[in-house]
């Protein structure tokens, strides 16, 4: 593990490029650019705020605003990582270099562009009035999701190379994560299954399995000051999200020398 | 590793895993799970047993066919590839130009790419600062520099992604097949930058299927068929052996028989007026040709043709005993005849032979061996067309009209 980390530090004028190449190929040649970075999640945020009134379910705007806007970055990696190889055919059959870069190039081009909107998320919580919460426990929640979404974007990235089949099951996979994952609902809905403290303790350790569910929670109460979780339920999630890193690292190593081979 | 030697491979071989249908699906690694016996794949060996090394400061060429492996070697001396087996040791800074401008992205500007392609060879960006000038200037494409790749026409595409290999001075420059693009200008300015590569004691690697070129740039030569190494050696050598080789290939595709096998050919030696036997003849020679036969039954009066073509097939000359006079009342057990072409006054090239024996009357065809022999000739004289008509050329001054 520490020889990859060292491989990457010695080509990180690579890694920096490539970066910089996802950024500036995103929005070539559309006219908002950049913006559309902020103009996705806020249509999506009008969507559904409209939508959720019409169903009477309730969800407080701030709620919603953060679900979105952090539920954008994994969902921007969800749908650029299956190409991170493939689409790099050129670069891999004719250039030797860290494989593992061209996936985690994306992730932290996506990781800038998140970084960007959750300015916005800040100004916006500034304006409502809202009262910020544990900042301390920005940083974690970031790194954490950082380590979530290199894990995930380097397992659909490689497996993508040997079966095509992972570029059409994500949409769906990752669909049915949205719903599981309290981004338009509020945590506290899961104790509305069961009026039961026992199962309601159950039910939340396993809701909280789900690394996203844990991280929300983290962003929420660094954010927008709703309670911080109790950390029986957040340490599953930052776990978790470690181990997806490195189960991802060890999958990538392990396929990238026939990427070359079957592309 | 002897730190004169810049790269060493030994015993390296290179399994693909080729499907007999598209890509791995989820569905065919199910039917394989299934189906134990009958994989839906199938290996292939792109390189075997494949043992040499190059001296710092040497240029070794490779040739072989279409498909002998020659890329996947490079592939895997550029790391691009892991090979399956065997040790690979390389010892310097290594350039590949495996595809010109591979890694450039056609929505970034030149000079973006430039600095792209110079990180993914390993350069920072103060050095790539300081070559970028000479990068332009070498590449000749002056303002387009900031525009879009996918604007540029294949020329300026190839130009600036070679511009870019040479310029990031490697220790050892691996280039495949990247000569032939570019215009006769371009060409030779590449050719005089890798001669200067040359003296500056860099190794290099080259494919080409110029043979031409590939001599002249090579200290030695590598000569791969089917994944395994035929041959290695000076570059009059090996590249004799390709030719005599590739010839052998020729005929196999081009070979037809037929007939009622009254009377077989079984086959032909060529020798030159010494005796000496050979395939490749030079300008003028004489060429004979011992052609064997053996009659299965006795038959009567017969003849014995022969065609030479070219290698599209095209027949330069063709003739046989009875246009010439030579009377063969009957065949009968084993025999051979002799055919003489006093003087060979062709192209350059390789030519095929084939022979015949038929009944005088050209109703039984005996024997056809169509395309069977080849032989190739060495001019040392340029002409238009394949056949060299004796000619004479006499100025007259007087210009006076008969």
């Amino acid at each position: 593990m520490m020889r990859i980390v060292k491989d990457i530090m010695a080509r990180r004028e690579l890694l920096v490029m490539l970066v910089i190449r996802n950024l500036k190929i995103r929005y070539k040649d559309s006219s908002l650019g950049f913006l559309w970075t902020l103009l996705g999640p806020i249509l999506m945020i009008l969507i559904y705020a409209v939508f959720l009134r019409i169903l009477r379910i309730e969800v407080a705007l701030p709620v919603l605003v953060t679900g979105i806007f952090v539920w954008q970055y994994l969902a921007m990696c969800l749908g650029d990582s299956p190409n991170a190889i493939i689409g790099s055919t050129n670069l891999v059959k004719k250039a030797a270099f860290p494989r593992l870069m061209l996936p985690l190039s994306i992730v932290l081009a996506n990781f800038i562009n998140f970084l960007f909107s959750m300015v916005v998320v800040v100004v916006y919580v500034r304006v409502a009035g809202e009262p910020f919460g544990q900042l301390a426990l920005l940083p974690v929640a970031l790194i954490t999701q950082v380590a979530l979404c290199l894990g995930v974007s380097l397992i659909l990235s490689s497996l993508n190379v040997f079966f095509r089949d992972v570029q059409h099951v994500i949409g769906l996979l990752s669909m049915a994560w949205f719903f599981v994952t309290p981004v338009i609902y509020d945590a506290s809905l899961i104790n509305k299954v069961s009026a039961n403290p026992d199962t309601q303790f159950w039910l939340n350790f396993l809701f909280h399995l789900n690394p996203m569910t844990g991280l929300l929670a983290l962003y929420r109460s660094a954010l927008i000051g709703l309670p911080a979780p109790a950390l029986y339920l957040v340490i599953p999630s930052v776990v978790i999200s470690g181990l997806v890193c490195l189960a991802g690292v060890t999958v990538f190593m392990k396929f990238q020398g026939r990427f070359a081979d079957e592309l | 590793m002897n730190s004169d030697i810049a790269i060493q491979v030994e015993g390296v071989g290179k399994r693909f895993r080729l499907r007999h249908a598209g890509t791995r699906t989820l569905k065919s690694v199910a039917l394989d799970m299934l189906r134990p016996g009958k994989r839906t794949v199938r290996d292939l060996w792109a390189l075997k047993d494949i043992s040499f090394s190059v001296a710092r400061g040497k240029t070794l060429g490779l040739i072989g066919a279409n498909g002998a492996g020659k890329s996947t070697l490079l592939a895997l001396l550029a790391g691009t590839m892991e090979a399956t087996e065997g040790r690979i040791g390389m010892c310097g800074t290594i350039s590949s130009l495996l595809e010109l401008g591979a890694g450039f992205h056609p929505d970034l500007t030149g000079r973006e790419n430039v600095f792209l392609a110079g990180a993914i060879m390993g350069l920072t960006r103060n050095q790539m600062k300081k070559r970028f000038d000479a990068i332009v200037d070498f590449a000749d494409i002056g303002q387009f520099i900031d525009q879009p790749v996918k604007h540029y026409s294949s020329g300026m595409y190839v130009r600036l992604g070679f511009a870019v290999a040479v310029e990031v001075d490697p220790d050892i420059l691996l280039v495949d097949e990247v000569l032939a693009v570019g215009d006769a200008v371009f060409q030779r300015k590449c050719l005089k930058r890798m001669a200067e590569f040359r003296h500056q004691n860099k190794t290099m690697l080259i494919i080409s299927h110029d043979l031409n070129t590939i001599q002249s740039v090579s200290d030695e030569i590598l000569f791969l068929d089917h994944g395994r190494i035929l041959g290695h050696g000076t570059p009059e050598s090996v590249i004799g052996q390709y030719e005599s080789f590739s010839r052998g290939v020729t005929t196999s595709d081009l070979r037809r028989e037929w007939g009622t096998r009254e009377v077989v050919l079984t086959g032909a030696e060529f020798f030159d007026d010494g005796g000496r036997e050979t395939s490749k003849f030079k300008w003028g020679e004489a060429l004979n040709v011992r052609l064997h036969y053996e009659a299965t039954k006795p038959v009567g009066p017969s003849v014995f043709g022969f065609a030479l073509s070219d290698e599209n097939g095209r027949v330069v000359n063709g003739n046989n005993t009875q246009i010439e006079k030579v009377e063969i009342p009957g065949l009968q057990g084993t025999g051979s005849i002799v055919l003489r072409l006093p003087s060979l006054n062709l192209a350059s090239g390789t030519y095929l032979f084939s022979f015949s024996a038929h009944s005088a009357d050209h109703q039984v065809n005996y024997h056809r061996l169509d395309h069977a022999f080849a032989i190739g000739v060495d001019a040392g004289k340029r002409f238009e067309g394949v056949c060299y008509l004796p000619c004479e050329w006499r100025l007259d001054r007087e210009g006076a009209k008969p």
